[in-house]
């Protein structure tokens, strides 16, 4: 079980680092589901070996939610998007990667009292997965526009499911399915809202919603 | 009993309001707001009586904490939407009314259950109901508001998540796998035995989460935006209660951390988040451009002065934070509630082009008057009272210094208030500006100005009481 929770942790790792890496739209959105696939992956393993059949629902849910649906409502969203952004100078993949990197290292840090605290058979996969969250929550404060905020924090979200699987072999059924509605209705809602901005401002860029100063 | 109505009442009437239009929408929704603070006194009444109430087997939970918070919200929300009708167009009450109930009902769930994951649920839904209605006027401002609203309280309340999924793994870890882990009175008897490393990084998660719900600083910085560009009645229930559920989620899991690592991590903490919340509120306070967003900073620098409240610990620094947090939610949602009628007389938000206040609207000015002097903590009102409270806390805990920069920055914030205040309501009176002077369309703003004069002046024999129940909860 160690080794194979580990590997669909590190996976995981490998993807969000490759979504750090790519520039181009279709391109993330793939590495998103495929990211989303991985924790899904994630729970049927932890819910077989564990004897936890809830985590066998959790898993369609994601499957269903997560791999299919919000990546359709981001797809939308992002219709219209150049596919290939031309690469300005001083936005090429290094520095964020580098910085991911970091993230990595600050993530076994974090987790340290965690860790301690534990023998579970996946603890290893524990920072792995934070890793995954924290480097979501660097991809959503420097997005550059609507979808990359809201890719960071699908991202963000993620990385914190597969800590909750890791750590504490799911959540009680109701505070899962409260966080599924509420992942949903976010991606829902910021979809209204960015086809409003389009609509107005022609364009999903959030810098061009400079106004409110003060 | 009580309890499932005053759930039931708000999203009912949301439900109702969904197809109602014109005269009877309006009727709803008064009669919504109504039912709803009666079964808040309700609850409040029973809390009193018997010290807690449950409901679905212990789903929902009511002590005096909830109690004390659902009374809140239950007196904000009637306030607000008696006031809706002036500020809504009656064409636009469909996309109005139901959310607003619905953004009432999703605050009284964070504040009534036990589950510390449906609260959590319960917190990020307040932000789902309410951002349609930031967005009210659909403006390019709003909408920039709405959109950054959305998206730092997600991303910060999904860092509170992070924190509930530690608290609950060290609770399982320490204690197995149980069916009411993750319930407030769980975690209260088990809190000692948690292992404290793992519960103090949790308590930073959740503070950083549930801290940019209530616009601590540096995480506030989608509050002036939503609070100045949402409808009044929508920002008096923002700046009167929201930020306070969020701080209702910290004040719980502190009292949790306490008893697992004790008072010190916690209190320090939320000393300096407080002074940097004071800090941030004091700069822009000095020189407002614009009113609202000036009431919204303000609304930062007085989150402040509950979190030095609780920071300072100690039964009168949590009672006075706690008292702190219902003189502020009335002082501030009254001013909130004037400043809509300002803004619909005027045509403005920006300070400089209000002149002539008292003149021109003399039943407002002077409403305003009054209550901006509250909110300034002057005496004969409450906010006086619980930030003498606070600050007395501090020095006794041996927090001096801290307790001394936040009476400065109070200073420094108190001048920019009043200076902006008598630009406002003295001078020439700007343009045609008028206002019927009808006295009973400020009743109930004077109630809630009344009830502050109370809670400064003579507390009624239950509030030293309720007070004293809910320090028995958080700091015992």
């Amino acid at each position: 079980m160690t080794a194979l929770t580990n590997l669909l942790a590190f996976l995981g790792l490998v993807v969000t680092l490759l979504i750090v890496w790519r520039q181009g739209w279709p391109g993330r959105l793939a590495l998103f589901v495929a990211q989303s696939l991985l924790l899904a992956l994630l729970a049927v393993v932890i819910g077989i070996l564990a004897g936890k059949p809830g985590l066998l629902v959790v898993a369609a849910v994601v499957v269903l939610l997560k791999a299919w649906l919000i990546p359709r409502a981001l797809a939308r969203m992002g219709a219209g998007t150049p596919v290939l952004r031309p690469l300005a100078p001083g936005r090429s993949s290094a520095v964020p990667l580098l910085v991911s990197g970091g993230l990595v290292v600050v993530a076994y840090a974090v987790m340290l009292p965690v860790n301690a605290a534990t023998t579970l058979p996946t603890e290893g996969g524990i920072p792995l997965a934070f890793a995954m969250a924290l480097i979501g929550l660097f991809v959503c404060v420097t997005g550059r526009d609507a979808l990359g905020h809201l890719l960071g924090f699908l991202m963000f979200e993620n990385g914190i499911f597969g800590l909750a699987l890791l750590a504490t072999y799911g959540l009680p059924g109701l505070v899962e399915a409260g966080v599924f509605l509420d992942v949903l209705a976010i991606v829902l809602l910021m979809e209204g809202v960015v086809l409003r901005v389009r609509r107005e401002h022609d364009s999903i860029d959030v810098d061009r919603l400079r106004e409110l100063r003060g | 009993m009580s309890l499932l109505l005053l759930l039931a009442a708000p999203l009912a009437g949301a439900a109702v309001l969904t197809r109602a239009v014109g005269g009877v929408a309006r009727a709803v929704n008064a009669l919504t707001a109504a039912v709803t603070l009666a079964a808040a006194a309700a609850v409040v009444a029973a809390v009193a009586r018997q010290g807690s109430v449950t409901a679905l087997d212990g789903l929902l939970r009511a002590d005096a904490l909830s109690a004390w918070m659902a009374g809140l919200v239950g007196l904000i929300a009637a306030l607000a939407a008696l006031e809706a009708p002036r500020q809504v167009p009656p064409d636009e009450g469909r996309r109005f009314y139901p959310l607003l109930h619905l953004f009432t009902f999703t605050m009284l769930l964070a504040v009534t259950t036990d589950d510390v994951g449906l609260m959590w649920v319960a917190v990020e839904g307040t932000t789902l109901a309410s951002v349609f209605l930031v967005n009210f006027e659909r403006s390019r401002s709003s909408l920039e508001a709405s959109y950054k609203y959305l998206l730092i309280c997600s991303v910060g309340v999904a860092i509170a998540f992070a924190g509930t999924v530690l608290v609950y793994f060290a609770d399982v870890q320490q204690f197995g796998d149980q069916a009411y882990a993750l319930r407030w009175t769980t975690l209260l008897r088990l809190a000692p035995g948690l292992p404290a490393p793992v519960i103090q990084l949790a308590f930073v998660f959740l503070l950083v989460g549930y801290g940019t719900k209530a616009g601590l600083a540096p995480m506030h910085t989608w509050l002036p935006d939503a609070h100045s560009e949402a409808p009044a009645p929508v920002s008096a229930l923002m700046s009167g209660v929201l930020l306070s559920v969020g701080l209702y989620a910290v004040l719980r899991f502190k009292a949790v951390v306490d008893l697992a690592a004790g008072p010190d991590f916690a209190g320090r903490l939320l000393v300096a988040l407080g002074l940097a919340s004071l800090g941030v509120a004091a700069a822009f306070l000095w020189a407002p451009r614009n009113y609202k967003r000036m009431l919204a900073y303000s609304s930062v620098e007085h989150v402040g002065v509950v979190c030095l409240g609780l920071g300072f610990g100690g039964p009168l620094g949590v009672a006075g934070a706690v008292l702190h947090i219902g003189n502020h939610a009335l002082a501030k949602s009254v001013l909130f509630l004037l400043s809509g009628r300002i803004r619909a007389a005027y045509g403005t938000a920006e300070i400089p082009a209000v002149s002539g206040l008292l003149r021109a609207m003399p039943v407002t000015g002077r409403g305003f008057l009054v209550a901006m002097l509250a909110l300034m903590g002057l005496p004969p009102f409450g906010l006086f009272v619980s930030e003498v409270m606070i600050f007395a806390a501090g020095f006794q805990a041996g927090y001096a210094p801290a307790a001394a920069l936040g009476l400065a920055l109070l200073v420094v914030a108190f001048s920019g208030l009043l200076r902006a205040a008598h630009r406002m309501l003295y001078g020439p009176v700007t343009g045609q500006v008028s206002e019927n002077p009808h006295w009973a369309s400020a009743l109930p703003l004077g109630v809630a100005l009344l009830m502050l004069v109370v809670t400064g002046l003579a507390w009624p024999p239950g509030l030293a009481g309720a007070l004293g129940q809910i320090v028995s909860l958080l700091a015992p």
